[in-house]
């Protein structure tokens, strides 16, 4: 088997069809139903779309978990003892256990929620953030960047079930969340210890962090505000290592994105 | 009432654990050694190859498994510092270079399709030998100075067992037409020839039996 798998080579059977993510951020209708909506684009349990909208965050949550198991396994083998050592690749080999149980949970949740296996499609940019060849890079976009976001989408969903009166989802979401969060605090140590002596690597990694932070932020699809469907978990990211600093990046992504979009249409904020 | 002053043996009459065993301090360490080797191959495998596989249920067991046996490097890494070894990267080497070619071969597979080769090798092949290693060390060894490594070896041969029956239960799932019959034969004998010539995952001698000097190393066939 060869080191770095690419991302065309990810094996699914016939029931997985990928898409590609930035189609679904660039449609310019997402803004245009945007400004139409008269309320929060929050998930509502009262709003007639929320239980399609929660299924289908739901099923991306579910491949987002697969590729998740496939980034932290790839990690264990595609660096030797030099470049990644063996107690990183052990944390690695822990998240792969974590993330199957995690494809398990979201399986068997979908079907709670009426949802088929490849009933959505399938955008891969999780495992391609997983494809650079730095370590570093790869904990800092995937384990800080996705499964940061893992944190502020599981928090929003175990609101969701919440409000919804759903104690199943509320249940599985909490249990998955407390995972991200060692997943993610795995992510911000190892980053500080492989780069302790190379700043310049460190900022590398971090810029890459944030490019795939800004992804997500796209049409203000996760913010702070009413007009972001998934809303930034402060509390959970604090306990991931992420300081107030960053977080407050984050939710600055977010605004600006949104400002950006408005441009875009050719509107006022 | 009992009186706790009354002199008692050391060793219960059931108790019938002995000195001294057959393994020195040295073998031990490199025993252990070697095992921590193969577990680390074995669980940078694993991981690798859930990217490659399709079958969503056997993704996922490799993922359980991956966990496990970089687990059970880790437990065995523990104990080389109790073992004189106080750098425990030094003895975590292979016992011998049929044992890497044994790993090498057993790593290769890639293809999406190759799932049962990648399966054959670990659960048909490696995880046997190391249930039959883990289970002669911890009956040889002394009961007495050894045991640190034979609670850790308890350990892992549950885990062992467990995944091995879990591995053989997928692959008869997955085995149903003549070729998948031949592909799984095939692959269990190459290997097989591979890991005889090593001698087992600690070389010569993993079982204790007698060395055999193997007269034409690439047929694999004792004398
Ligand atoms: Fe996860
Ligand atoms: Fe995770």
């Amino acid at each position: 088997m060869k080191r770095f798998l690419p991302v065309e080579e990810l094996a699914r059977d016939e029931r997985f069809i990928r898409s590609d993510l930035a189609e679904g951020f660039s449609d310019p209708r997402n803004g245009r139903v945007r400004d139409r909506t008269i309320s929060t684009a929050r998930l509502q349990p009262d709003r007639a779309a929320a239980p399609d909208r929660a299924r289908s965050l739901m099923h991306g949550i579910f491949v987002g978990e697969i590729q998740a198991l496939e980034a932290a396994g790839r990690t264990t083998f595609d660096f030797d003892d030099t470049e990644a050592p063996f107690a990183l690749k052990l944390d690695m080999a822990r998240q792969c256990w974590d993330e199957s149980r995690h494809v398990e949970i979201s399986v068997k949740l979908g079907e709670h929620m009426g949802t088929e296996i490849g009933e959505y499609t399938e955008a891969t940019f999780l495992y391609e953030a997983a494809c650079v060849t730095d370590p570093a890079m790869r904990l800092a976009g995937v384990n800080r960047a996705l499964e940061g976001l893992a944190i502020d989408v599981f928090n929003t969903m175990k609101d969701f079930g919440q409000a919804s009166g759903d104690p199943v989802l509320k249940f599985c979401e909490d249990w998955m969340l407390a995972d991200e969060v060692t997943h993610v605090k795995m992510g911000s140590d190892w980053l500080r210890r492989l780069t302790e002596r190379d700043p310049e690597r460190r900022e590398r990694a971090l810029e890459f962090q944030r490019a795939v932070d800004k992804l997500f932020s796209l049409g203000g699809f996760r913010g702070e505000t009413d007009e972001s469907p998934i809303q930034i978990a402060r509390r959970f990211r604090e306990l991931a290592g992420f300081d107030t600093k960053e977080i407050d990046e984050i939710a600055g992504l977010a605004a600006e994105s949104i400002a950006e979009t408005r441009a875009l249409l050719g509107k006022t904020g | 009432m009992v009186d706790g002053r009354k002199p008692r043996p050391a060793f219960a009459p059931w108790d019938r654990r002995a000195l001294p065993g057959l393994f020195d301090v040295e073998e031990s360490a490199r025993r252990v050694g070697a095992y921590a080797w193969l577990e680390m191959r074995l669980f940078e495998a694993l991981g690798g190859w859930i990217a490659t596989v399709p079958e969503l249920d056997v993704k996922l067991v490799l993922g359980r498994h991956c966990y496990h046996h970089a687990w059970h490097a880790e437990q065995l890494q523990q104990r080389l510092p109790e073992l004189r070894e106080m750098n425990p990267a030094r003895l975590t080497l292979p016992a011998n270079e049929g044992i890497v070619a044994f790993a090498e071969a057993l790593i290769e597979p890639e293809a999406a399709e190759l799932t049962i080769e990648k399966l054959v090798g670990v659960f048909r092949v490696l995880l046997p030998r190391t249930i039959a290693a883990y289970t002669y060390h911890l009956n040889g060894t002394s009961t007495i100075t050894d045991a640190p490594t034979i609670r850790t070896l308890n350990f892992l041969l549950q885990d062992e067992f467990e995944d091995w029956r879990e591995g053989e239960m997928l692959l008869q799932s997955l085995i149903k037409t003549p070729e998948q019959i031949e592909r799984a034969s095939e692959r269990a004998k190459s290997l097989e020839a591979l890991i005889v010539v090593a001698g087992g995952i600690a070389g010569a001698g993993t079982l204790g039996e007698e060395v055999y000097e193997l007269e034409n190393k690439s047929e694999a066939v004792p004398e």
